[in-house]
């Protein structure tokens, strides 16, 4: 029998009768992050073969497959709820689903890499501990997991940041301040339009799938990884994002039609990602179909 | 190996107490009856709980870890580049060493300049040359597998390659430390020396599409892991690398079997087969050829051969290996390899 969250609603496992509106809601949720952990991770795997020794390379190659794991599990998820994996990406190619701003684009120095995923990170973070609070239990369990690899990658990424600013040269060092103000604002995008006015008429709010609001998230996130870079020794410009004397955070409002031109395929790597995953499954569906013995 | 029960009338029981808490394995009873088990759980382990959920599954469609499968799931110790304290403690360590950026330290002999005698003369010469050229081709193999993670074939293919990928490195690494290698030597062995002093087996130049991929994986488990077998049992390093070797070698097959049965792939398969099958004759083939050569190499082909499919074109007796192979499979990685690296003093990237 379903039981009851915190805030008094409703809790479901795969099983339980549960209003359409929470099946096929949690379905779109577990959708959505499966099709963005997928493709999200190509950024970082075309810097796999790059990454400077052979341990750096080891933990690369672990986040790369823990993402790959995200989405295994988040399509799982999403699987049992009547989404064929297959579909997962497919519907990405055909255009009837999109994936994020922040994997429109690439990196491009080594030095960039660091800020940007510590900046990916941590955002998905605050993400994934909201939204593992949802009433659909087998999606709050897949979080679980996932966010704490997430704390895992969050490590790795400070520790690369860190090793750049700590060994490399002024050019390089500039050019990890300059990934920082070039995925800031791209990140602060990524946790989605201001909402404090229109959260409470949220459908996916009103039945618990979407507990935090965008606002709500991405004040906590400035108040957790400002403070991060600033220890890391880095300019943070004002202008970008400023803590207010009551604590809020001020930023640079991100320009919301050029980022819907971005996720709608207008971004620098958006053909990129698309082409890869063409091509990935042409290569290899016949192979897929071998391994399951099933034409 | 993990293994199946055969008590069929033995049912295995999980209950959760609280939608928050984990389903716990709790037990099992014996049910004559599969309709009956559940109930019979229920009245076993449910009577003091207020259950949340409660799972029953017959002991027999289970596949159970066995406990000389423990070394390969103790992931802590055989991948600690995947824990979360690792990146902090590597730092520590790192800012507590002396000088940090100094010139790198003496390495063996011949370290920078290609594969060696082993300089603690601990294994004689033949498997002192082999293992090497072996970590040469688990370097290279390793990379490539990496880039498969993202190539989709299925998503817990994509898992699985991206393990052996992560242990292919490992290994190749573990068998430098045997060696006499540090870790910076070993870096600047696998990523500074020119392609000419590479002596990679002629399998690495087929590292292409999926088939190939596939027999080159397996033909370096099985050399890797015979080869393995030789100190097995005075080395637990080489104990461990020939365990996980075994597992990818039965991974690999399970690939053989399925491509070369598919009607769809099993002609492009026999092809992928015969070549890299035909270049593998050099596995074994750094340094003399003697007696151990040949009887490892003989090893290898009762491998290959065991994989379940006909038409190996392994050659009887061991190739030599010639330097500058590779080709563009070797460069692209050496060269991709560089790219970050060469624009960093000496010792900077651990
Ligand atoms: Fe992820
Ligand atoms: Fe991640």
């Amino acid at each position: 029998m379903p039981t009851a969250t915190a805030a008094g609603l409703r809790c479901y496992e795969l099983w339980d009768p549960m209003p359409d509106e929470v099946r096929e809601g949690a379905r779109r949720f577990a959708t959505v992050q499966a099709l963005n952990e997928l493709v999200g991770v190509l950024p970082f795997a075309e810097w796999l073969d790059r990454a400077p020794s052979c341990t750096r390379r080891q933990m690369l190659m672990a986040k790369v497959q823990d993402e790959v794991g995200h989405g295994h599990v988040a399509a799982r998820v999403a699987e049992d709820l009547g989404m064929p994996r297959e579909r997962i990406l497919v519907d990405y190619l055909e255009g009837r689903s999109k994936v994020h701003n922040i994997f429109h684009y690439s990196f491009a120095s080594w030095e960039e890499f660091g800020p940007g995923l510590l900046l990916m990170n941590s955002a998905a973070i605050f993400q994934f501990r909201s939204l593992m609070k949802g009433v659909y239990l087998p999606y709050g369990r897949a979080l679980r997991k996932i966010e704490r690899e997430e704390s895992f990658h969050y490590q790795h990424a400070l520790d690369l940041t860190h090793e750049v600013l700590t060994h490399g040269d002024a050019e390089q060092r500039r050019r990890v301040q300059e990934g920082f103000e070039t995925w800031l604002p791209r990140v602060l995008a990524y946790l989605g339009p201001p909402d404090t006015e229109t959260l409470h008429a949220n459908r996916m709010h009103q039945i618990g799938l979407k507990p935090d609001g965008n606002d709500e998230l991405r004040q906590a996130w400035l108040s957790k990884i400002i403070p991060v870079f600033e220890k890391l020794g880095m300019h943070v410009d004002p202008a970008l994002a400023r803590q207010l004397p009551s604590g809020e955070w001020e930023f640079a409002m991100p320009d919301w039609a050029e980022v819907k031109k971005v996720i709608a395929g207008g971004g620098p790597a958006s053909q990129r990602r698309l082409d890869w995953v063409r091509g990935a499954l042409d290569r290899n569906t016949r192979y897929r179909r071998a391994l399951r013995g099933v034409a | 190996m993990p293994h199946v029960p055969t008590d069929t009338d033995v049912y295995e029981v999980f209950a959760q107490t609280g939608s928050g808490s984990p389903l716990n394995h709790v037990g099992s009873l014996v049910a004559p009856r599969r309709d009956a088990a559940w109930h019979l759980a229920k009245e076993t382990y449910g009577r003091r709980d207020d259950l949340f959920r409660l799972w029953v599954v017959r002991r027999t469609d289970l596949i159970v870890s066995s406990a000389d499968d423990r070394g390969l799931l103790a992931a802590k110790t055989r991948m600690p580049h995947r824990q979360p304290g690792f990146p902090t403690t590597r730092r520590r360590d790192r800012s507590a060493a002396p000088d940090t950026a100094a010139p790198p330290q003496q390495q063996p002999d011949g370290a920078a300049s290609g594969p060696c005698d082993d300089p603690r003369g601990a294994t004689g010469p033949a498997p002192g040359r082999l293992w090497p050229a072996l970590a040469e081709d688990l370097f290279v193999l390793g990379n490539r597998l990496g880039e498969r993670i993202v190539d989709y074939i299925d998503l817990e293919e994509s898992l699985a390659v991206g393990s052996i990928g992560q242990e292919a490195l490992a290994h190749a690494e573990t068998i430098l430390t045997l060696h006499g290698f540090d870790a910076s030597a070993a870096d600047a062995h696998f990523f500074e020396r020119p392609q000419e002093q590479w002596r990679v087996s002629r399998v690495i130049g087929r590292l292409g599409d999926w088939p190939s991929t596939v027999v080159c994986g397996l033909v370096i488990a099985a050399a890797v892991s015979v080869l393995a077998e030789e100190r097995a049992g005075d080395e637990p390093a080489f104990a461990a690398i020939r365990d996980e070797q075994l597992v990818h070698l039965d991974h690999w097959r399970r690939w053989v079997r399925a491509l070369a049965a598919w009607p769809e792939t099993s002609e492009e398969f026999t092809r992928a087969f015969t070549e890299v099958t035909h270049c593998a004759g050099d596995l074994f083939g750094a340094g003399p050829q003697d007696a151990l050569t040949d009887a490892l190499h003989a090893r290898l082909a009762a491998l290959v051969g065991d994989s379940g499919v006909p038409g190996s074109r392994l050659p009887h007796l061991p190739v030599p290996r010639a330097a500058g192979t590779g080709g563009s499979v070797l460069a692209d990685c050496l060269a991709r390899g560089r790219l970050v690296r060469a624009h960093y003093a000496p010792q900077v990237f651990l």
